[in-house]
């Protein structure tokens, strides 16, 4: 891969790089870490040799072989290489220094049609526990990384691409943290508490230009996705919001991935390679969203394909929000909006209570005179929920982060599932 | 410690600043007094240093509501001027700030350019100098709300305006302890509908306090609390939005002593379905002012686009509700208004598929236990529309023999549709939605007892002598009749009998025959916030308005 003079864009773009950050952003959020029934490591597992926190407060400075551990645990460093992630520090898609595996999830959150690249570092010695519904039980310890890169053609995502940003979540004994790190140059990816635009931003789509202005999120802006609010049962209830990742659940990593020397089901390898402990044996019983891209023939698809992968669509760019309590481990939690009553998340069944899924239902906060409920069955022209997802208005779009263009392969989805719904009471 | 420590540049002089407010206050010499002018005895939260007691308090540590800052404060962006963006300075400071912080943000018109998320705040001041003296210009902003907390304990926003936000002013989800105060939300110009959404807008919250707050321009509600618990609003302005002031799916509020003027409705209280908080109750709306609400529905859509302009106070399929010793002014359509939610879905048949699951968790389109006494209401119905009332007004309004009775509209309407169709038995199919935690709580769909009733009495015409021939009645009317046994409120002329208007009307004073009830009064709220206790039974204990 090649960077480009990315400093060209970042002309007008404020910049902080604050250091010693030492709030805390993420709450507490119990772990349950596995308690070493990893039976797969008396094989010997992928992260033999990856080291792990010894407990001691860290050093952004400290000379390490592998990755920085005590740093990650403790410490808010103001460069990404202090925590020697990568064997080669200015390149953070590839080559992950020991206890690194990368990952891609079957539907991805979209973000203005950007390619990401994701490893999860899991210390030596821990093991992920598996989780049917929710996210994988991480240990403490664990940083997932995922890398933004623009393509300069979304066609040849191998090609030429603009590294952007790298976010970190580190599992600290105190819960999830969330750090934001601008690649400000092609040697330098700086901790950017208040996040970056980029304005000019390019990419061909399909043939056509696409330029807008890239948002690299504030730090503080982690939150808006990253957690989870109590429902609060009554005035004598301080509990806070939980921090916590979104995309590695087992339905989306319950799919092939291309490793440097096989082809394998990205499940079975974490567990074969000693990483993943409790997989049912039986992986048909584990849930598995649709592998959903660009280049997916929406029309090709039968009608419960169609189901399964606007399911899968709604619930990696809604549900993080759009959520109830249903599967949360954690009792009288929901996702940010889930008090709006639009709740999408792929294991709720459409049929139990299509309200849920915005069904003839009126938006409660805002709605626009032109859009009579958030999902019209079988008229997608007057469903709320598409016209929040098809347009760019500050006001009105839907994620509200993370994306400056409209992802047209998701809005062709949502159009065809809506279209496909059976009529209800508000159809037309 | 890593040797790449800079501090950032506003971190060095809110430390000087703070330095030199010690020195001014003499650190500590806070004698309780909170420069409040004691008409609601609140503290203004201050508590620490920074006023000395004796008016002699360093305005550059003095809102001008009289919250005096306290010595440890961090200074946002100190020596800004109008104009500057402090959208970084602003981050900054909230993302490091620890429990207990007062963030001051400076005197002055600043612009923010992004939505401001504080995640977790633990005991946080946000403040700026004043209502109008810190202004913050949302115009152009990327991101919808202005500024968003996402969980949080004993949180305080006070002293500042926020101008422009693209959809919600100030949001609060999840929180426990909120208290807005001294607050503006604008919206300048014309009433249009993309004048973003709520103004002041907690929601999913406990023990919330807003109050000395000034809304104004929202096309959605100016002043809005939604499935929360344990609510005061009280001394508040909200002029010229579609909502006034709204409560939604919330428990245990009481609103007092407010003004809401020029919206399209003046208050509301509202149950809608659909919502993780089901329902709400026990809301006590007393001793407001309610003038004018008279500007066409400027909504964008939502439950509010149904609020008909012109009306005073509305209840919307909320049950447990008192309204009394309110002054109602100049609402061209009702000045208080009634509903079940049949009049705003009347499919009745239908209910058990769009509501089935939201009615299982408690929400009911029925309106029960609702109690209108004392209310002044003067000049009532002069121009009543909105398209959700049309066929009502036209029954009341149109000369007699072209279909109408020639009467003003009715100054206290009620819709009656809902408990006609229980006492008849029509929706006794509803109680098997019911789920058993709502029906241990009394949701029902049984034929209204007098615990049920709406009731309405002592009531004043306050109309001028000289206003009489303009507005010759205050009237109480009920469009549907509510005894199944008086066979005039069916139609029978299909075959099987169909609840039918009769559009009952009589002056609330007299010896009115209408909603002739009344109900046990409510119980006040307490708001628990930095271990005091405000409210009717806490800080407004000697509050008149509270012995009413």
């Amino acid at each position: 891969m090649k960077f480009n003079e990315l400093q060209k864009y970042v002309c007008g773009s404020v910049l902080v790089f604050a250091v010693s950050i030492g709030l805390s952003a993420c709450s507490d959020s119990s772990s349950s870490s596995s308690e070493g029934t990893g039976s797969a490591s008396a094989a010997g597992s992928i992260n033999d040799g990856a080291g792990a926190p010894d407990g001691s407060e860290g050093s952004c400075d400290a000379q390490v072989e592998g990755v920085n551990w005590n740093a990650l645990m403790t410490e808010t460093c103001p460069n990404l290489s202090d925590y020697n992630l990568f064997t080669d520090s200015f390149d953070p898609t590839d080559n992950p220094s020991a206890g690194g595996v990368p990952y891609d999830l079957s539907t991805a959150l979209f973000t203005d049609y950007a390619s990401k690249y994701r490893f999860v570092f899991v210390p030596e010695g821990e093991t992920v526990s598996y989780t049917e519904d929710e996210v994988l039980d991480f240990p403490v310890g664990t940083v997932l990384v995922k890398t933004f890169a623009m393509p300069e053609n979304t066609s040849f995502r191998d090609g030429a691409e603009t590294v952007i940003e790298t976010r970190l979540l580190i599992h600290r004994d105190t819960g999830w943290k969330a750090l934001p790190y601008y690649w400000e140059s092609e040697t330098a990816a700086t901790l950017a508490i208040t996040g970056a635009d980029i304005p000019n931003m390019t990419t061909n789509h399909n043939g056509v230009d696409l330029d807008f202005t890239y948002q690299v999120p504030k730090a503080t802006s982690c939150t808006s996705c990253h957690s989870v609010v109590p429902i609060l049962q009554d005035s004598d209830d301080r509990r806070q919001a939980i921090f916590m990742p979104i995309g590695p659940k087992a339905r989306f990593l319950n799919k092939t991935f291309d490793y440097a020397d096989t082809s394998m089901n990205q499940l079975v390898y974490w567990q074969e390679q000693g990483l993943l402990t409790g997989l049912p044996a039986d992986l048909s019983t584990v849930a598995q969203a649709p592998v959903f891209s660009d280049t997916t023939d929406v029309s090709a698809l039968t009608s419960s394909e169609l189901e399964d992968a606007a399911k899968a669509y709604l619930d990696i760019n809604c549900a993080h929000c759009h959520r109830s309590e249903l599967s949360l481990p954690e009792p009288n939690y929901a996702g940010p909006a889930g008090s709006s009553g639009l709740n999408v998340e792929y294991n709720r069944a459409y049929a139990d209570n299509p309200t849920k899924f915005g069904t003839c239902k009126v938006p409660v906060a805002g709605g626009h005179a032109d859009y009579s409920a958030d999902v019209v069955p079988q008229d997608s022209g007057d469903s709320y929920l598409l016209f929040r997802m098809n347009t760019n208005d500050q006001r009105h779009r839907m994620p509200e982060l993370g994306r400056a263009t409209v992802h047209q392969e998701g809005v062709n989805l949502i159009v065809a599932w809506i279209d496909g719904l059976p009529a209800a009471s508000c159809t037309p | 410690m890593n040797k790449h420590n800079a501090k950032p540049s506003w971190l060095k002089k809110s430390l000087c600043l703070c330095l030199a407010a010690a020195l001014l206050s003499g650190c500590g010499g806070d004698d309780g007094d909170d420069g409040m002018n004691g008409v609601d005895g609140q503290d203004g939260a201050a508590g620490a240093a920074g006023s000395d007691g004796s008016g002699n308090a360093n305005p550059e540590f003095v809102t001008t509501s009289g919250f005096s800052f306290p010595s440890d404060s961090i200074f946002v962006a100190p020596e800004a001027v109008d104009g500057d963006n402090i959208t970084n300075d602003l981050l900054l400071a909230l993302f490091d700030a620890p429990a207990g912080s007062t963030v001051v943000m400076p005197k002055g018109s600043f612009v923010i350019d992004e939505t401001i998320t504080v995640a977790n705040a633990n005991e946080l001041t946000l403040t700026g100098y004043g209502i109008t003296d810190t202004k913050l210009d949302f115009t152009g902003a990327t991101g919808d709300d202005a500024i968003r907390f996402e969980g949080g304990l004993d949180i305080t926003v006070r002293d500042f305006g926020v101008y422009e936000a693209n959809k919600n002013g100030i949001k609060v989800v999840g929180a426990n302890g909120v208290h807005l105060t001294y607050t503006a939300t604008v919206w300048e110009g014309d009433l249009t509908a993309d004048n973003g959404a709520y103004g002041l807008y907690p929601l999913q919250s406990q023990n919330i306090l807003m109050e000395h707050n000034y809304a104004r321009g929202s096309a959605d509600a100016g002043i809005y609390v939604g499935q929360s618990n344990n609510i005061i609003v009280r001394n508040n302005i909200a002029k010229e939005n579609v909502a006034g002031i709204e409560i939604e799916n919330s428990n245990n509020a009481d609103v007092y002593n407010n003004l809401a003027v020029g919206n399209t409705g003046g208050i509301l209280v509202f149950d809608l379905p659909g919502l993780d908080q089901a329902y709400g109750g026990n809301v006590r709306v007393f001793n407001n002012e309610s003038y004018a609400n008279n500007a066409e529905n400027f909504a964008g859509g939502g439950a509010v686009s149904i609020v008909p302009p012109g009306t005073g106070i509305l209840i919307f399929a909320t049950s447990g509700v008192e309204i009394y010793n309110n002054e109602l002014t100049d609402n061209e359509t009702s000045a208080i208004e009634i509903a079940s939610y049949f009049l705003s879905d009347p499919d009745v048949a239908n209910y058990a598929t769009n509501y089935g699951g939201t009615i299982a968790n408690g929400w009911s389109p029925q309106i029960k236990n609702v109690y209108l006494h004392d209310n002044v209401i003067k000049r009532s119905g002069a121009n009543p529309r909105g398209s959700l009332v049309t066929d009502i007004v036209n029954g009341y309004t149109a000369p007699v023999g072209v279909g109408g009775k020639g009467e003003t509209m009715p100054a206290i309407l009620y819709g009656g549709i809902g408990e006609l169709l229980s006492n008849a038995g029509e929706l006794a199919a509803f109680n098997g939605l019911v789920g058993a935690e709502a029906q241990a709580d009394g949701v029902n769909y049984n034929p209204y007892t007098a615990d049920d009733l709406i009731c309405a009495n002592n009531n004043i015409n306050d109309n001028e002598p000289a206003a009489e021939t303009q507005f010759p009645h205050v009237n109480i009317g009920l469009v549907y009749g509510t005894d199944p046994t008086d066979l005039t409120n069916f139609d029978f002329s299909s075959g099987s009998p169909v609840p039918t208007p009769t559009l009952r009307s009589e002056p609330v004073q007299g010896n009115s025959t209408l909603l002739n009830c009344t109900q046990d009064r409510l119980a006040a709220t307490e708001v628990n916030f930095r271990g005091k206790t405000y409210g009717c039974a806490g800080d407004d204990l000697a509050e008149p308005a509270c012995s009413l």
